[in-house]
């Protein structure tokens, strides 16, 4: 056995001197049977002259060469437009999640501060704690995505800085502000006098939403230009700020960056609940996911409406672009995210359903959820109804064109509004189930008052259900009218049955919430939740910019750089899942850095008081 | 056997992803590419036009985004078929060639009766077709329900070459016809 | 609308099925299968797989939703499938279901990949919007007001009005019946090997549909002078103003609607494009 061992290392040994005196031969390149020079030292060759009279000559035409300004560059491998895209979106996603952690810790945090609760504090606190790793990742992809515009949009930029000078450098003060602000309200939690704390908080979403209205202002100048000449010589750089889709933009922006951080927030929780070790940590975890949810839903409620609102100025800003958006190159992307927004919606009734077997006493009310979830999935059929089915040869020829003359009905306008606004209406009596599943009214007007409840939401569908199907029997321009009624009785109903649980539910008798007994699929659908929010984002942070189509700034800046074309949706859900994933291994991250911090000297959150706890 | 938690959490978001990829690869597959300059020389013939004036109403013009040919029942833009033998008796004093060249230099002045305005200027961005290009989706147009008469030589009402002549009397209806008519004058002139 | 041969017994089993109370598992079975049938036959006019796929994808997920939100029912559903799973007994079912899945994979795949080609689409117009004026033998008409010179004769001189009948009997079938065929059903000796095929006479949604000048301009102007749009038509109808007479072709317009017992459409009911 020796023998072979010293066998093999002297062929390895030999082998290896081989290989070296092979290199050192390559790189000196100078056996003198193989040089020329060797053979003459003297004159040079033609050819030697000749190379020396090119480089000559290069130089000479390098130093001589003209300054011309690049108006694209291309970025290697993946393209300018994916590289931007992606840098874009990631910067946007983390930029979402710290701006939106901030308005509803400072809720929360006054809620504790409102009770005297300390748990609420506490949970603030936990959210809060999210945020400081993800600010410097905002950033710092902040800073990416201008590099790369910069080096790739060279002359376009240059455009951007001619109609927005004067605000670049509001928004770069203004995120020293956020820095400072931030940093202070996380540091300072148990330094400052809880009033102090409140206003530094209070200043945090202030600067926050300034800063996201400026950046609002560049991208919607982009689709809807205002303020400028034809030519895109700038006349007034308020009017650009001011543009059709800014406002829509930002109240959107707003509300779905809520929903978003509310649901990464229920994620995070869900994460630690899968891992939690001891029942306190999982009654923790569990709470903590819940109230993440139940801000991300809130949210995710309103904003359909404001999604109308934003898709009606876009129409009111340019016709063409409305009808790629809705009928041209972008149809087919609504049924997709008809899809998600209806797993969300699913999803998100699913976990309050799954909730109720925490509640004791919440049994009375589990034979709902069949009717509720028909409802639901009636509503999601509807919504997922493309208007020009892709059909074979066949069945195009059995349908007598593209649209089918039974689920025809189901593809326009009209249907879809209708099942949106039964949708959200549904999802809020899920969630008032949910409440009520731990509460038994005590008040003397208890009857009554949930048959006003009922009165209500009978009220809203009817309404809903009447001018969805009226709309089928008028003219265009009366329908797009009919939404307005539809979700002012959806945004009523809610609002005034809100206000009747309220005082209904004074001084009910509470049963126990045993938080931490649900099922660990529960806590898998929070994740999936968040998911699927982010790629939603993704999908029409997509179809916003992507709406321009070969123009940077609509109607006035073409682009002519080669990746001006709009690619297929099947490419572009690519890029958005590719986004996606890196997003949530950055945030992988992030709650890593997060769960460092929170090691030692944990706070010892009180778990003591969770029963029951409830908003 | 235990899958770690961070695992599954993983697989859950990737799987999730991927169905969402996968419902992005079952709807149909369309790369729209920016207009392309359509080369016109002045001796093209009327037929050229027609056939030139077809592709840029499918394409550059997205006119078949809204506009239907041979489509009845409930419509949210006019339908094109047989609007040719429309077009010479909508309004008085219009001819064919004025009343189609209006309704593309200007379509908000005339609405038909049951549509609401909302139509581009389409010699305007971001459509912004060439007074040549409105010349041959002014044949093809002629076609649909008559005979083109296009020719290059044929002086478009509204176009740059149009003088002030018999026609001016339809460019003033523009001008106080709509709030944004002087404002559509001037930005006209500068480009 | 709907197939009600389909949509009534699938009722019935569903409705059979609440009073029976089977076990979840069973449940969600027949539902899911009553969905899928009521989606792929239950309507008159066939569901496109595309739809009826997408729905199904839906409704499966909406079901799960169902089965899983409360944990008496996931038991009620869990346990079954594990004792299909582990059970001595069901083996032979079991090692059944295993091969199956994979051959009805291997099935799908081979009747994608064997389906025949087909045409693509194109979005052909049935009828064409005529011109508003049409020369034939170098005389203009005006085709909303253009109309059959011998109906009239009908009411009052129907002797007269037989004789161009019998003319036009006499140039249909020495020129047209080739392709419309002798019953005027579009099944001529010719008509096989034409695609679009010849137009059926006898259909009362062709000829009843039109005017007399509608006809007037196809017959004369043929397969040639069918306008650009609606197209590509590739009609191999001759251009019959080469070969006949104006006076001809109204008397074959005069027989196609005698011999079918069909009324030409009103000259003013349709004359107006503004009802498009």
């Amino acid at each position: 056995m020796k023998k072979s061992y010293i066998l093999i290392a002297l062929v390895v040994l030999l082998a290896g001197a081989g290989v070296v005196s092979e290199l050192a031969t390559f790189m000196d390149g100078r056996l003198a049977y193989e040089s020329p020079q060797a053979i003459d030292h003297e004159a040079p060759t033609p050819r030697e002259l000749a190379l020396q009279e090119q480089a000559a000559e290069a130089t000479k035409e390098a130093q001589e060469q003209p300054y011309v300004e690049e108006k694209y560059r291309e970025f290697p491998v993946i393209g300018s437009r994916v590289a931007v895209w992606m840098a874009a979106q990631l910067h946007l996603l983390f930029a979402a999640f710290v701006l939106a952690v901030p308005i509803f810790a400072l809720i929360i945090e006054l809620i504790g501060y409102k009770t005297g609760d300390k748990r609420y504090d506490d949970l603030a606190y936990e959210f809060t704690k999210l945020l400081s790793t993800a600010f410097s990742f905002t950033a710092t992809l902040g800073a990416l995505l201008t590099f790369l515009l910069i080096a790739l949009y060279p002359h376009f930029m240059n455009y951007l800085m001619h109609v927005f000078s004067p605000t670049f450098l509001p928004y770069v003060l203004l995120f020293f502000l956020e820095a400072v602000f931030l940093y202070s309200y996380y540091y300072g939690w148990h330094a400052f006098s809880k009033r102090v704390h409140l206003c530094l908080g209070l200043g945090l979403n202030l600067v926050g939403t300034a800063i996201m209205f400026i950046a609002n202002a560049w991208l919607t100048f982009m689709m809807t230009p205002a303020g400028v000449a034809a030519s895109g010589a700038r006349i007034s750089t308020w009017e650009a700020v001011t543009n059709y889709t800014w406002m829509p933009i930002n109240i959107h922006r707003m509300i779905a960056n809520v929903a978003f951080g509310g649901s990464v927030a229920a994620a995070y929780a869900a994460f630690q609940f899968l891992k939690a070790k001891t029942p306190e940590e999982r009654a923790h975890y569990d709470w903590m996911g819940y109230i993440g949810n139940f801000v991300a839903i809130a949210a995710l409620l309103p904003l359909p409406f404001a999604g109308y609102w934003l898709a009606s100025e876009i129409y009111a800003f340019s016709q063409t672009m409305g009808l790629t958006m809705m009928g041209g190159a972008f149809s087919w992307l609504f049924i997709i995210q008809a899809i998600l927004i209806g797993n969300l919606f699913l999803a998100a009734n699913y976990y309050l359903w799954l909730g109720m077997g925490r509640i004791e006493g919440a049994e009375r009310f589990r034979s709902y959820i069949k009717y509720l979830l028909i409802v639901i999935t009636g509503c999601f059929l509807v919504w997922a109804t493309p208007r020009s089915i892709l059909a074979t040869v066949d069945e195009v020829q059995a349908m007598g064109g593209s649209s089918h003359p039974a689920l025809g009905f189901l593809g326009v306008m009209s249907a879809k509004n209708t099942a949106v606004n039964i949708l959200i209406l549904t999802t809020y009596i899920s969630f008032l189930l949910y409440r009520r599943s731990g509460r038994i009214p005590t008040v003397k007007w208890a009857k009554a008052g949930n048959a006003v409840q009922f009165a209500i939401f009978a009220l809203a569908a009817t309404t809903v259900l009447f001018f969805g199907i009226y709309g089928y029997f008028v003219e265009a321009a009366v329908r797009i009218k009919f939404s307005v009624p539809q979700v002012g009785s959806v945004l009523a109903a809610m609002i005034l049955v809100t206000v009747i649980d309220i005082f209904l539910l004074r001084g009910a008798k509470e049963t126990e919430t045993r938080w931490g007994q649900i099922s660990n699929t529960s806590q898998y659908v929070l994740i999936f939740l968040a998911v699927t929010f982010t790629w939603l984002m993704g999908l029409m942070g997509y179809v916003r910019s992507g709406l321009r189509q070969h123009w940077h700034v609509y109607g006035v800046i073409r682009d002519t750089s080669p990746d001006a074309f709009t690619p297929t949706l099947g490419f572009a859900t690519k890029v958005v899942s590719v986004t996606v994933l890196i997003f949530f291994a950055f945030l992988g991250v992030v709650f890593w850095l997060a769960s460092l911090g929170g090691k030692h000297g944990k706070p010892e959150v009180a778990v003591e008081a969770l029963d029951g706890g409830d908003v | 056997m235990q899958i770690p938690v961070p695992l599954k959490v993983a697989i859950l978001t990737i799987a999730a992803t991927g169905f969402y990829t996968y419902v992005g690869q079952l709807v149909p597959q369309k790369e729209v590419h920016p207009p392309e300059v359509v080369e016109m020389s002045s001796d093209l013939s009327t037929a050229d036009l027609v056939e030139i004036g077809e592709g840029i109403m499918s394409g550059k013009g997205l006119c078949f985004t809204c506009h239907t040919v041979g489509k009845s029942g409930a419509l949210r833009f006019p339908d094109l078929d047989g609007v040719a033998i429309r077009a010479g008796s909508r309004r008085p004093g219009y001819d064919e060639l004025t009343y189609l060249a209006e309704s593309l230099y200007h379509p908000d002045v005339f609405i038909v009766e049951g549509f609401s305005a909302g139509m581009p200027q389409i010699s305007k961005p971001p459509i912004g077709l060439t007074d040549d290009e409105i010349r041959a989706v002014i044949a093809y147009l002629q076609t649909l329900g008559g005979q083109a008469t296009m020719t290059m030589d044929t002086v478009v009402p509204f176009s740059a070459a149009a003088p002030d002549g018999p026609l001016s009397a339809a460019s003033e209806a523009v001008d106080d016809g709509t709030a944004t008519g002087s404002d559509e004058a001037e930005v006209e002139g500068a480009a | 609308m709907m197939n009600l041969a389909v949509v009534l017994p699938v009722l019935a089993v569903l409705i059979g099925i609440r009073f029976a109370k089977p076990s979840m598992l069973g449940w969600v079975t027949a539902w899911w299968l009553a969905a899928w049938v009521v989606l792929d036959f239950g309507f008159a006019v066939p569901v496109p797989k595309t739809v009826v796929k997408e729905f199904m994808g839906i409704i499966s997920l909406a079901l799960a939703a169902y089965v899983t939100s409360d944990p008496q029912r996931w038991r009620e559903v869990r346990e079954p499938t594990t004792a299909f799973l582990t059970e001595r007994k069901f083996l032979p079912l079991l090692v059944l279901v295993t091969l199956a899945i994979p051959a009805a994979v291997a099935a799908s795949i081979y009747f994608d990949m064997t389906a025949p080609a087909q045409a693509p689409i194109f979005g052909r117009t049935v009828h064409p919007a005529p011109p508003a004026t049409l020369t034939v033998h170098e005389v203009t008409h005006d085709m909303q007001t253009l109309d059959n010179p011998y109906r009239k004769l009908e009411a009052s001189d129907p002797a007269a009005f037989a004789v161009h009948v019998e003319a036009g009997r006499k140039i249909y079938y020495e020129n047209c019946f080739y392709c419309h065929g002798d019953l005027m059903q579009g099944g001529g000796m010719f008509a096989h090997a034409l695609n679009p095929i010849p137009t059926n006479f006898q259909d009362s949604g062709t000829i009843a549909m039109l005017q007399e000048s509608f006809l007037f301009w196809r017959v004369s102007k043929g397969g040639p002078g069918l306008p650009e749009e609606g197209g590509p038509w590739m009609s191999a109808m001759p251009a019959w103003e080469n070969f006949l007479t104006e006076e001809e072709i109204w008397e074959v317009i005069l027989f196609l609607y005698d011999f079918t017992e069909q009324r030409p459409r009103a000259l003013h009911v349709a004359s107006g494009g503004e009802g498009h």
